[in-house]
This record gives C-alpha cells, sequence and structure tokens, in this order.
C-alpha cells in the first residue's frame, strides 16, 4: 500500500495518537513474540532469541508510552477502527518476509524496516498536524523511532548478510522430485 | 448485592496456550488472530463458542482456542457443525477449514449448508493447495499452476466458491484477506452477528507450497462497491472479479433454520410386543 495522504495524519487527537502509538508497541511485542515461537518450533534458535529481544525492546517502549499517557482516557477503539498507513500498524512484521531459514540478518533488516515505517507514521502525523501538543508529542516519537533505526542499524551491522544459497534445505518440504 | 457488567476478554484470552505449528508465515496465524479479535470485541464467552473443523492445516484451529471445539473427519466439519448447532442452538458456532476440506472432499456439504441456512458461520482459509499432504492441487488451483505434483498444472478450471455458496442460498457472503487482519476481524465480527448461514472465504497464503502468494498483499484490493442483498447481482460481480475484491459482498435477508423437530408427534411403537412370536 502507498504512504497516505497527508489529510490521513491531519485529524488526530492527543489522546488518539498517543493510543496508536501504544498499539503499535503492543501489537509488535505480540508479533514478535508469536515469530519467536514460530522460529523456535522450526529450530532456528539464533532467529527466534533476536524476535524474542525485540519483543522486550517492543514492551520497554510500550511500558514508556503509558508513562507517557499519566492521565489521559485513552479511547476504546475497535482493531478496524485505527488509522493505519497499512493493513496493520507500521511495527508488525510483514509475514511475507518471513521464512523458516531465514538468518538474523534478515530478522534485523524486517525489523529496521518496522522502525523506519512507524518513523515515517510519526514524521506524517507531525508535519500534517497544526496543534501544537499533537505535533510536539508526535515528533517526539519521531525522535524516539529514529534512535530506534540508529541502534538497528548499529545492530545488523554486526550480522553478515547471509550467502546466496542462505535457503537451501537438504530435506526440503515439497519432498518429491 | 450489586449487579456487575462481567468483565471483556482480551484477544489473548481466547488462545488455548497450545502452540500452533503452521509454517512462519502462514496466513492461518492471521486469521487465528482475526478469530480471537472478533469473539473478543463481540464479547462471547468462550464456554458459549464452539468451533468445529474437518481435516487439514487450516482445521487445527480448535486446538490453539480456549472454547469449545471439535476436530472432526476430512471434509465433514459442516454437518458436524450443523448438527451441533441445531442442538445447542445457543451456542455460536464456528466452522473453520481450507479450501481442499471444505471444496472437494467436502463440497457437497457446502452446498447444502448453504440451502439449509442455520445460523454458523463458515471461514475456509483459502491458499488453492493440499498444504499438510505436500502440496497437490485443491479445487481451488488455477489449471496452469505448475507443480513437482501435477506437472503443466491440473487442468481443471477452479471451483468459484463464492458464487456457488450465493447459488445455494449462503445468507452472508465475503471475502477476505489474512494480510489484512484488522479489515478481516471486521469481517467476522459480520458474519457471526449475520442470522443464518454465513461464508467467508479468507485468501490465505501458503508460504511452503504457493510461495508466489506472498505477493498476494499487493494485488488485494477493497471492493469497489457497496455489499448487496440481491444475490444475483452479487454472483455477477465475483464472476466477474479479479478474485482479490476483499469485503462484505451480500448480506441477505433469509429466514435462519427453524427446528422443526417436535411439530408432528411421532407415536412410539413397543417393538417388543410387536416381533413378539
Amino acid at each position: 500500500m502507498n504512504r497516505p495522504a497527508e489529510e490521513f495524519y491531519r485529524y488526530f487527537t492527543m489522546a488518539e495518537l498517543l493510543v496508536h502509538a501504544l498499539v503499535i508497541e503492543l501489537e509488535a511485542v505480540h508479533s514478535y513474540l508469536e515469530l519467536a515461537t514460530q522460529m523456535e518450533e522450526c529450530g532456528n534458535d539464533p532467529v527466534a532469541k533476536l524476535f524474542a529481544k525485540m519483543a522486550e525492546f517492543e514492551q520497554e517502549h510500550a511500558d514508556k508510552i503509558r508513562e507517557q499517557a499519566g492521565n489521559i482516557k485513552l479511547p476504546e477503539l475497535a482493531p478496524w477502527e485505527y488509522r493505519w498507513p497499512g493493513f496493520e500498524p507500521p511495527e508488525n512484521i510483514d509475514s511475507a518476509g518471513i521464512h523458516y531459514l531465514m538468518t538474523p540478518h534478515q530478522a534485523l533488516k524486517l525489523a529496521l524496516e518496522n522502525e523506519m515505517s512507524a518513523l515515517a507514521f510519526f514524521e506524517g502525523i507531525a508535519s500534517s498536524n497544526t496543534d501544537e501538543r499533537v505535533y510536539s508529542l508526535a515528533e517526539e516519537f519521531a525522535e524516539d523511532e529514529r534512535q530506534h533505526v540508529a541502534w538497528m542499524e548499529e545492530w545488523l551491522a554486526k550480522y553478515p548478510a547471509p550467502d546466496a544459497d542462505w535457503d537451501y534445505d537438504p530435506d526440503p518440504p515439497v519432498a518429491i522430485d | 448485592m450489586s449487579a456487575q457488567a462481567p468483565c471483556k476478554l482480551k484477544a489473548s484470552d481466547y488462545k488455548s496456550g497450545t502452540k500452533p505449528v503452521w509454517c512462519p508465515g502462514c496466513g492461518d496465524f492471521h486469521v487465528f488472530m482475526s478469530i480471537t479479535k472478533a469473539v473478543a470485541e463481540l464479547a462471547l464467552p468462550p464456554e458459549q463458542i464452539a468451533v468445529i473443523s474437518g481435516i487439514g492445516c487450516s482445521s487445527r484451529m480448535p486446538a490453539y482456542l480456549n472454547c469449545y471445539g471439535f476436530h472432526g473427519v476430512h471434509g465433514r466439519a459442516l454437518p458436524l457443525a450443523t448438527g451441533l448447532k441445531v442442538a445447542r442452538p445457543d451456542l455460536h458456532v464456528i466452522c473453520a477449514g481450507g479450501d481442499g476440506d471444505g471444496f472437494s472432499i467436502g463440497g457437497n456439504h457446502l452446498l447444502h449448508a448453504c440451502r439449509r441456512n442455520v445460523d454458523i458461520t463458515y471461514i475456509v482459509m483459502d491458499n488453492e493447495i493440499y498444504g499438510m499432504t505436500k502440496g497437490q492441487p485443491s479445487p481451488t488451483t488455477a489449471p496452469d499452476f505448475d507443480s513437482k505434483l501435477a506437472p503443466g498444472g491440473p487442468g481443471i478450471s477452479p471451483f468459484h466458491p463464492l458464487v456457488i455458496a450465493l447459488a445455494s442460498g449462503a445468507n452472508f457472503v465475503a471475502r477476505a484477506f489474512s494480510g489484512d487482519p484488522n479489515g478481516t476481524t471486521k469481517i467476522l465480527v459480520d458474519a457471526i452477528r449475520h442470522p443464518g448461514f454465513s461464508f467467508v472465504q479468507i485468501l490465505s497464503p501458503c508460504v511452503t507450497f504457493r510461495p508466489d502468494q506472498r505477493e498476494w498483499k499487493t494485488k488485494v484490493h477493497p471492493a469497489p462497491v457497496a455489499t448487496t442483498d440481491d444475490a444475483a447481482r452479487a454472483a455477477r460481480r465475483v464472476m466477474t472479479d479479479d478474485g482479490f475484491n476483499i469485503g462484505i459482498l451480500y448480506k441477505g435477508a433469509r429466514e435462519k433454520y427453524a427446528q422443526t423437530v417436535g411439530k408432528h408427534v411421532r407415536h412410539e411403537r413397543n417393538v417388543d410386543e410387536e416381533f413378539l412370536v
């Protein structure tokens, strides 16, 4: 899906911005934990551990946003009432990029893409909103995401890109030749 | 003593804790999430839900949900669900399975479940392949889908589940995409609420045997027309669309199946006396 027009970001209230920011992190926790379990089931322990670590990281962000919300009453929205640029919150891993033999490098690349999507989301709100408080908070969230992007890039640099035959499986699921 | 409103459960409360064994990246994970979100949104108590399935990857669903469930035999999820709903109309009966289970082995049951219009919701996770048994063509596989198991493709016209459901009398017909879990949740909420037989086809990629389906996320789009209550119009639309329109296509107003058992009094015979020599 294409990045939405400026109009899409304009009408976020403080409470809506907060609840969106919180749900981005909570859904990311859920998504990473689920992926960690999937990878564990397939015996891909390095990626399972990495996704579990990402879940911890996102949980810390969620706790921080809860603190920021303080006494502001957050709206209770149905899942389809949230306004996301795509089908899902920007930090949810795109399952089309998941493979049971994927390497930590590929997993971190997906995580980096997510952080960049979240950054674009908050930058979109900050640049389109005329309410000073909403602008400031969106800019604060965007700054957090910039920091996360930098961490991810640093982390990614520690893992080499996989070889061309990274998905070679001597005993593949399609067993009939 | 003051009456208290029941505490609304979270989507995660509807998970049984059993870890799904689907392949990483499988669309069924998202469908599972959408089902839990839908029943949480409807605030259905777990003890009032029964999920019935047949055989296949997606038919593992009852094991992963915290509610009543029955993992039945291949293709027979709908007769089981129908019987359960007739016997226990107080339960919310959801039937779940795949395209092979629902359209091939259980194909005939689909026709009659639509026709009977018993108040159940049927979710078919359609990946156009038999995934559990290593990738044989299913009724919805394209005729030219070339694979090791069907070189050159099956060469047969695919089954068109939505048109079949409309022609057979389903009261609610929708298509969803697993990669749009929130949109799917909304469709499932509407399907469960709608009286009569609700049929939801969910395009759910098989990343192992149909890696090409990873591209579905770029192909799906919201149906450009509003939901209709005219089954013929809905059928014409889905016959001519590209197969990637998602949304509620048809909402009918047929009376749901009403139990007739017991209206005619049957006099029990004393068989022992009758056959006494």
